[in-house]
């Protein structure tokens, strides 16, 4: 049912906005992307696996499973469980990303017992030792730049971002690709301060899933250490009727059902 | 026919000059396109099995090679952690790590704007102010403001930095919570701050004494960079940054790069100072013995052809000059000298016996061409013996220097008598001995020879008996010789790069690196059979004596893996496991599926008023499939309202727990882990590196050692840190620090390693983490800092690595190399000590093969090794008595020493044959020998020893070591040759002075 309903939204969305596109606003358009790429339904489920490889041609292999469940005024809650390699089984992570304050942070280590907050501090750190930074798992607000659409062809919007404060960040700007028709980023390129091109994140493979268009396989890439990142998603679900009760701390100890 | 050349250059002089220009030019117009290497690892071969491991492991490791940037400040009473020192760090910090290259090939710096302050761009000249080393910057190509690759980007590894702005730092933080961000994430605003960033320091096992001092004094910054030969130009840009700082701030710069870098530089400063300087005082010294200006340019000339010549060949044919080969000038000019000032010396003796240019040169070289050939060949001998070294750098040096004798000695037969012919009139010559008649009268020298004469002649017995005490001493002295290099150690004392070193060591673990690598033996053994009796074992312990029947079902999976074990391809251990673990699931449905839904039911329950008769309400609908396990439950919760919403819940899952706990599928997982944990995730494995790391601490070399154990266990005290209540007590406090102090620890199993390094994977600074092992955690390094970088410190740091991994065999079969600076250069020098041994060895035979043939006769041949190997011995004998470690420059010397020392007893031993030739008479000849022969040689002597004297004012330990050595060569040979030499001729005349020896036409 719901499904239903929201695909008939987003079809009327879609030839709502289709004619309108050509006037829209750089910032429009990265709002609207940003409520793709991060807020499909009312919460979601995946199952990720993470092949980081590094220059050299080593491999490492990670599989979590990863609950999403959005809030009211555009907060989310993220619960990250792991399943692979037998030392990380039963790991967990769990994010409230705040609007407009800092993130909450939580972490779980079953071997050691061990619960631990983890005080806010910097995004644009490595999401468990990949190529992929928290802030792309969880999504850059998009008031933290400046957009501005520098061009548009037939199939994207290339919207160029600068930091409001760039010693807040590594890079000096960040472009970005956005389907016309999805609404998904496709690409984003960052570049550091001498005007390189030193990472990129790109989606390599969109599926649409009950209704939503779909990043199931994406890809960060560091230039600099040659070393790389694959997401592939699998299993993926939306609007499953997630218990708020399950991103809290008691839910790290004891792992919900939902990600078993 | 042996007098063919010079007779042809006295007749046609001046071809003979007109050709000379030409090869010069041919040679010189080679100069434009010198390139110079100023890196000693290339003193090994590209293909050298130790510098590819060690590039290797630069690679797998990502390591660079470090400037050492360090700050001291000795003034204010916190040290180096006050609000302005540690502000102006991250300063410096930041420009480093925001260097560009602008329009102008500059370096800028351009700090990005910040919410507070503007975009700042600097634009700096690096070139020096003053002309001088501006025109030798010019001359030898060195640009320095060069810090930019091909691409122009920094030279400067901006990720890889190590400074307290950017390296990661776990502390706990407010609510318990873990922080994890730069050890200096903000500069202080508070001496409070500053002092936290102390605390931090002091409390990281990863930076104390290595990042920051322990006395608090000193801070570093290692700065990586793309490749060594940028350092210098990195220190001078650091030097620049630096140069408004207050006095109180002291900054020091080293570390082998610069080090090694520096000493490049300024060798080529060296050989555009000293050389020519050495020639000056040469040239001085000859004008004082022969006071004719005209006469005395000819070997000057002679010695600047053939440095010419050599430097020139070893362009064109592609070589880079490198610290060996920068020193060929000064080795070839006495060389070269020697062999004109015999001509000279001779002819200016002569002249006035024959009144005539043509006929006294005729004579002069009819009878020195024979001993100069051969001198000439024995250098020659000398120096080619070292193109068979495995040092490619010493290769070329020898190669170079023996072309540079041979060109040396064409120029004396062909050019110098064409130069008389030419440039001097008789007129001068004959005035010149009308004011000194025979040189002989006013001089000192004679006198004193003839002294030297009577003395060898009348004493002989005791000559030679001294001569075997001090032989004797010598040898004791060589047996106590210390072979020992370290490339900081070329620069005197005094010098900025070795105050810095001594400054820095005195504070840090050490700034020389090297680098400990582990990996297992057989890195592909699969041990099945062990690792299923291992979880046949554990299962058993675990679960015996419970569940014989799930034990039973998973002893019998095993045993069927077993039979499988050959159709599975390999030895996939995780595919073994997960059959293991369908199975232990299915153990785990049948005996304890109930608790598991109930406990799952329990944990989503509302909390919110929630109460036991609730809960019982809420689990009644599951009655039907969990009525026992839920019955358990509600018999063992506390009957009454005492407990409610999650201490209810907490109540009943703790119930639930006793029974999921035991799960079969959780423990197989768990035994996987352990089981197939790669060998630097095994709790074992890497207490064992821990030990390492305190026997080499306790060993006192290493001042310091670091590795992935310490990053572990300082991730897991701070994840395990439980703070202590603000209100607890002292003992309690206590108490609570000594639980804490527990978890500074390597964890128990492989599972909670495994854990912790994952949250180390993912810190601010991605991947510092495989620094120190590789991503598969199959090998480890361990990051060795010695406060020496002396080769015979090393060499025992190895012996102890050795002895320890004897002592204590490691968990799982290990092998260890070494890389890393500190250690290639223990191996060149190896390389460098055994190659000198056996080339000086090859020389010395071929030496006196030659010398046999030149005189016919084995006495003859005997005798004139006599005074080199009395030279060689005493100078080494004497290197070890004084302490002086035998290194690079030393090795090099001996095939000098070789080279010079047998050139005096040549031109003594034929010119005493001669005499007593014509004589018959050896007194009479052994005086005639103390006149115008013994003159030649003793201002040979002079000349050489004096006129490398200038090299002792240089700031390089092997100028000066050159410089040194070659007065001692001189005097000790000169010595030998005109004391030793005819007392032994005295002594035993029965012998050498048989008729058959003297019969051959010499």
């Amino acid at each position: 049912m719901n499904v239903l309903r929201f695909s008939i939204i987003s079809l009327m969305m879609v030839m709502w906005l289709t004619p309108l596109a050509h006037a829209m606003t750089a910032d429009e358009i990265i709002d609207q992307a940003n409520q793709v790429a991060y807020y499909a339904g009312n919460d979601g489920r995946a199952t990720v696996k993470m092949t980081i490889t590094a220059k050299n041609g080593d491999k490492r292999v990670r599989e979590f499973v990863q609950l999403r469940l959005n809030e009211a005024n555009g907060d989310q809650k993220f619960y990250t469980y792991f399943k692979a390699p037998a030392d990380v089984y039963k790991m967990a992570y769990l994010v409230w990303k705040n609007i407009g304050r800092d993130d909450d942070r939580w972490l779980w280590l079953p071997a050691l017992n061990l619960k631990k907050r983890i005080a806010p501090g910097d995004k644009r750190t490595s999401f468990v030792g990949s190529d992929f930074l928290y802030e792309d798992v969880s999504g850059r607000s998009p008031e933290e730049d400046v957009h501005a659409l520098i061009e548009e062809t037939d199939a994207v919007y290339r919207i160029d971002n600068i930091p409001k404060d760039p010693g807040s960040v590594e890079f000096s700007h960040y472009v970005v690709d956005i389907d016309k028709k999805l609404f998904l980023p496709l690409n984003a390129q960052y570049y550091d301060h001498s005007g390189n091109l030193y990472r990129e994140v790109e989606a390599m493979k969109i599926e649409e899933i009950q209704g939503f268009p779909t990043v199931t396989v994406s890809e960060a890439r560091d230039l600099v250490s040659g070393s790389k990142t694959r997401n592939e998603f699998t299993a993926v679900e939306y609007n499953i009727g997630l218990n708020n009760r399950i991103f809290t701390e008691r839910f790290l100890r004891r792992p919900p059902r939902e990600v078993q | 026919m042996k007098l063919a050349l010079t007779q042809f250059s006295l007749k046609r002089p001046w071809l003979i000059i007109i050709s000379v220009i030409a090869l010069v030019v041919a040679f010189a117009v080679q100069f434009p396109s010198v390139s110079f290497d100023n890196d000693p690892e290339n003193m090994l071969s590209p293909h050298e099995p130790v510098r590819i491991f060690h590039h290797e492991v630069k690679d797998r490791y990502a390591l660079y090679d470090f400037v050492i940037v360090g700050v001291v400040n000795e003034v204010n009473p916190n040290g180096v952690f006050n609000v302005e020192t540690l502000n102006r760090v991250d300063h410096l910090t930041q420009q480093l790590l925001h260097l560009q290259k602008n329009s102008d090939g500059l370096p800028e710096i351009v700090i990005p704007a910040r919410a507070d302050q503007p975009e700042q761009r600097t634009v700096y000249d690096l070139s020096p102010q003053a002309w001088w080393p501006r025109l030798l910057g010019k001359v030898f190509n060195h640009n320095p403001n060069d810090l930019f690759d091909d691409q122009g980007n920094s030279v400067i590894v901006e990720r890889e930095m190590m400074a307290p702005s950017v390296v990661d730092n776990i502390k706990q933080a407010d609510l318990g919570s873990l922080k994890l961000e730069y050890l200096m994430e903000n500069p202080p605003q508070t001496e409070e701050e500053a002092r936290a960033i102390a605390e931090d320091a002091m409390g990281n096992p990863l930076y104390r004494g290595t990042l920051v001092s322990e006395d608090r004094r000193a801070v570093c910054l290692y700065i990586p960079i793309i490749a060594k030969p940028y350092s210098y130009n990195v220190a001078t840009l650091v030097h620049k940054l630096t140069a408004d700082w207050p006095q109180e701030d002291q900054v020091l710069i080293t570390g082998l790069p610069v080090a090694e870098d520096t000493f490049g530089v300024e060798m080529l400063v060296q050989m555009a100072t000293s050389a020519p300087l050495a020639g000056l005082a040469i040239f001085l010294l000859m004008w004082l013995f022969f006071r004719n200006a005209s006469l005395i340019i000819a070997p000057m000339l002679v010695a600047i052809v053939s440095v010419v010549c050599a430097m020139g060949l070893l362009i064109g044919l592609g070589y880079d000059v490198h610290i060996m080969s920068s020193m060929i000038a000064i080795f070839l000019m006495p060389i070269a000298v020697a062999d004109s000032v015999h001509i000279l010396s001779e002819f200016y003796d002569s002249y006035h016996r024959f009144g005539n240019k043509k006929d006294t040169i005729y004579y002069v070289i009819s009878h020195l061409f024979k001993p100069m050939l051969y001198t000439s060949l024995t250098t020659i001998a000398g120096f080619g013996s070292l193109a068979f070294t495995p040092i490619p750098p010493v290769e070329v040096f020898g190669f170079h220097v023996a072309f540079g004798v041979a060109v040396a000695w064409v120029l004396s037969m062909t050019f110098i008598p064409a130069y008389i012919m030419v440039m001097i009139p008789e007129e001068k010559l004959a005035r010149a001995h009308l004011e000194q008649p025979h040189g002989e009268s006013t001089s000192v020298l004679s006198p004193l020879l003839a002294g030297m004469g009577r003395l060898s002649f009348s004493h002989g017995r005791s000559v030679l008996i001294v001569t075997v005490l001090l032989l004797a001493g010598a040898g004791y002295g060589i047996s106590t010789i210390n072979v020992n290099d370290n490339p900081v150690k070329w620069f005197t004392r005094g010098h900025d790069i070795r105050v810095a070193d001594e400054i820095l060591n005195h504070h840090f673990g050490g700034t020389y690196t090297a680098y400990l690598t582990f990996a297992e033996v057989r890195p592909d053994a699969c041990n099945r059979e062990q690792k299923r009796e291992l979880v046949r074992q554990r299962v058993e312990e675990r679960f015996g004596t419970q569940f014989p029947q799930g034990v039973a079902r998973i002893k019998a999976k095993l045993a069927e893996l077993k039979v499988n074990q050959h159709t599975v391809a390999g030895c996939d251990v995780h595919k073994c496991f997960h059959e293991l673990f369908l199975e232990a699931q299915q153990i785990d449905t049948q005996i304890m599926a109930g608790w598991n839904q109930l406990a799952d039911e329990i944990n989503y329950m509302n909390p919110d008023g929630l109460t036991r008769e609730k809960l019982a309400a809420n689990l009644q609908p599951m009655a039907d499939q969990v009525g026992k396990e839920l019955a358990i439950v509600l018999d063992r919760l506390p009957a009454g309202d005492e407990l409610q919403g999650y201490p209810l819940m907490d109540a009943a899952l703790q119930i639930c727990d006793e029974h999921t706990r035991k799960s079969f599928a959780s423990y197989i997982l768990e035994l996987e882990a352990e089981v197939s944990a790669p060998p630097f995730k095994q709790p074992e494995m890497l207490r064992y590196i821990e030990g390492l790391q305190q026997a080499l601490a306790d060993g006192g070399l290493v001042g310091k050692s670091t590795s992935a154990v310490d990053a572990l266990k300082k991730a897991a005290y701070e994840l395990s840190y439980v703070a202590p209540p603000s209100d607890a007590d002292s003992t309690e406090v206590a108490s609570y620090q000594q639980r804490n102090q527990t978890n500074f620890s390597v964890p128990e199993t492989a599972s909670a390693v495994g854990q912790v390094f994952v949250q180390l994977e993912g810190m601010k600074k991605k991947d510092s983490l495989f620094h120190m092992v590789t991503r598969d955690y199959r090998e480890a390094n361990v990051w060795i800092q010695l406060k020496s970088g002396d080769n015979k410190d090393m060499e025992q740091v190895v012996a102890q690595v050795e002895d320890y991994m004897q002592n204590n065999p490691p968990p799982v079969p290990l092998k260890n190399r070494w890389a890393g600076l500190t250690y290639l250069n223990v191996v060149w020098q190896d390389k460098m000590v055994n190659g000198m041994l056996s080339s000086l060895a090859g020389s010395f035979v071929v030496v006196l093969v030659m010398m046999v043939l030149l005189f016919r006769s084995v006495v003859w041949g005997v005798l004139a090794m006599v005074p080199l190997t009395v030279t060689i011995s005493l100078i080494y004998g004497l290197i070890g008595l004084a302490g002086k470690d035998y290194d690079m420059p030393v090795a090099v010397l001996s095939s000098l020493t070789l080279g010079l020392s047998v050139d005096f007893a040549i031109h003594f031993l034929q010119r005493a044959r001669e005499l007593y030739r014509k004589s018959g008479d050896w007194p009479e000849s052994c005086k005639a020998m103390f006149k115008e022969p013994a003159r030649a040689i003793t201002r040979n002597a002079i000349t050489i020893s004096v006129g490398f004297t200038p090299l002792l004012l240089a700031p390089l330990v092997p100028y000066k070591t050159v410089g040194f050595f070659l007065a001692t060569i001189m005097a000790v040979s000169w010595l030998a040759s005109l004391v030793i030499l005819p007392a032994l001729l005295t002594v035993f005349k029965g012998i050498v002075f048989r008729e058959d020896v003297l019969d051959e036409d010499v």
